[in-house]
């Protein structure tokens, strides 16, 4: 193949951007790609990517003397920090990004892998499919399979356009043995 | 007909040394943290907030099938014995003795399956079984959850799973503890060495009584650290093997100890009966060690006419809120470690 933007040398690099949401693929020659600056691009690309998906956070409404405070139960993150205990399951939004570096250092994790209530559990299901896939997508990018990654990329808008199935919540709890 | 009278009359059904390598296992416990998303973490909320939760998790529980005949006792009724036989049992934490508003105890039969409504959160949920089984534990704790879930909104999310006051808690909201009897060990140059690598596996280890209780006697808890990141049945899993590995271990410390020295080892074992059986006056720390020999030459079979149930028991009814309670009121330390005596030669005699 030769390379798109000169149309001269053949094209060694495969260049990836996201454009108006949509996942743009460029081949190009290694002189072009340099003048292009995608060789520096790279590293920052997969930073993008994983902004674009990582979904956006909720914020707490912010007050001068405390720092963020949370909306629902007026907890603020110094008296959390104070007394290591949140005031309601809110907190979790409003302080997420904070939260999100504790409980990394205190679990190792920051992703709920166990048991999901009943009601939720379609819901639940259905998202653990989208972190799932784009996980898959980022590693795709990360290792240049941009064929993949496209693939990944309609799968997921798919899914998402799509939400997660309905009903099925009337299943009995069963009661065996015990 | 399960009522609090009942539940006086015969130890917590996890004390009968019947379940899996109850020769060093007591019990396991599995607990589940849970709150309703349309309320306030406890320590946040009013105290009508809490009464609120309070009815709305009571009425769950008198739908829930595993509870049907459980007994509600709430804190406010409570008197200071019946406060004290709950810390004693296991069933409530000395914490949850700190408030009443809304807050409720709730035990199943056999103590079984029991509740903390609006303790630190809205609901602790608790299984306890003899001997190590968190396998066994985990399902019937689910099993119950499920109902409940019925019934009640839970707060949850679902990067983070199920909400708690406190994030060490967030994801399963479980913790599996083990209790085991690791008398040779701690007799062993070994147990800070086992005890160190323990926390590296991410497990805690803590004495008999919880956070800050020490080991007396030998007895010591071990639970998973971490909630989240991990499904309850790897949880679970991490815990069995880890003190499955413990209880080997301490089978082996036992071997050395008869092996080495088993005329001094039959001597510690028969002086501490001899005392149990004959004393007038006993403390409370004093028993935990005696039966803690006791216990392992039962376990041993270094000892007839006691089984590993009285051994057991023995741990619990000779604490201050049990001797209270037979008492009908506080009694002077004396008299306390009079009736402990008292206690257990009837025990030692009528069990076996």
């Amino acid at each position: 193949m030769k390379c798109e933007a000169c149309g001269r040398k053949p094209a060694t690099y495969r260049y990836c951007e996201m454009v108006d949401g949509e996942l743009v693929t460029l081949h190009l020659c290694e002189d072009c790609a340099r003048e292009k600056g995608v060789a520096a691009l790279a590293a920052p690309l997969v930073n993008i990517l994983m902004g674009l998906l990582g979904g956006g956070s909720v914020g707490g409404r912010e007050d001068e003397e405390t720092g963020t405070v949370c909306p629902r139960c007026g907890l603020s993150f110094a008296e959390f920090r104070r007394k290591g205990r949140l005031g309601c399951g809110a907190c979790y939004d409003s302080f997420r990004d904070d939260l999100k570096v504790l409980l990394r250092r205190i679990h190792g994790s920051t992703s709920h892998v166990g048991r999901v209530p009943r009601a939720l559990s379609d819901g639940v299901e259905h998202e653990r499919e989208l972190r799932r896939l784009r996980a898959e997508l980022r590693s795709a990018v990360q290792r240049e399979e941009y064929e993949r990654a496209a693939e990944l990329r309609d799968l997921i808008r798919e899914k998402e356009r799509a939400g997660p199935p309905e009903g099925k919540h009337d299943v009995d709890v069963r009661r065996d043995d015990e | 007909m399960w009522t609090f009278d009942a539940m006086m009359s015969e130890p917590s059904g996890w004390l009968d040394g019947s379940g899996p390598r109850s020769e060093v296992v007591l019990s396991t416990r599995v607990r589940l943290a849970r709150n309703l998303a349309n309320h306030a973490f406890p320590a946040r909320a009013s105290d009508d907030e809490l009464v609120e939760v309070m009815e709305e998790i009571l009425a769950a529980v008198s739908k829930n099938n595993y509870l049907t005949n459980a007994l509600i006792i709430k804190m406010e009724d409570a008197d200071p014995a019946t406060k004290g036989v709950l810390v004693e049992r296991h069933l409530v934490s000395t914490d949850f003795l700190r408030g009443v508003a809304g807050r409720a105890a709730v035990v199943g039969e056999r103590e079984v399956v029991s509740a903390m409504v609006n303790e630190e959160d809205h609901l602790r949920l608790q299984c306890v079984r003899s001997g190590l089984t968190p396998q066994d534990a985990w399902r019937l704790a689910e099993r119950i959850d499920c109902e409940m879930d019925r019934n009640l909104h839970y707060a949850f999310s679902s990067d983070w799973g199920f909400l708690t006051s406190c994030p060490t808690n967030v994801g399963t909201g479980m913790r599996v503890s083990v209790l085991a009897h690791l008398v040779g060990l701690a007799a062993s140059e070994r147990i800070e060495q086992i005890l160190r690598s323990i926390s590296k596996l991410g497990l805690s280890v803590r004495g008999f009584y919880g956070e800050g209780s020490a080991a007396l006697g030998g007895f010591f808890q071990v639970s998973n650290q971490t909630t989240l990141g991990q499904s309850e049945e790897d949880i679970a899993y991490t815990v069995e093997r880890v003190a499955g590995q413990l209880v080997e271990l301490e089978l082996e410390a036992r071997e050395a100890l008869a092996e080495k020295d088993g005329l001094r080892l039959a001597d510690r074992v028969h002086r501490a009966y001899g005392i149990l059986r004959n004393a007038r006056l006993i403390s409370s720390s004093e028993v935990m060690e005696l039966v803690s020999s006791l216990r392992l030459g039962v376990a041993m079979g270094l000892v007839d006419g006691v089984t590993m149930a009285t051994a057991n028991r023995l741990l619990v009814l000779t604490q201050p809120g049990h001797l209270a309670y037979a008492h009908g009121g506080e009694p002077s330390a004396e008299e306390r470690d009079s009736a402990r005596a008292d206690m257990i030669r009837r025990e030692l005699t009528a069990g076996g």
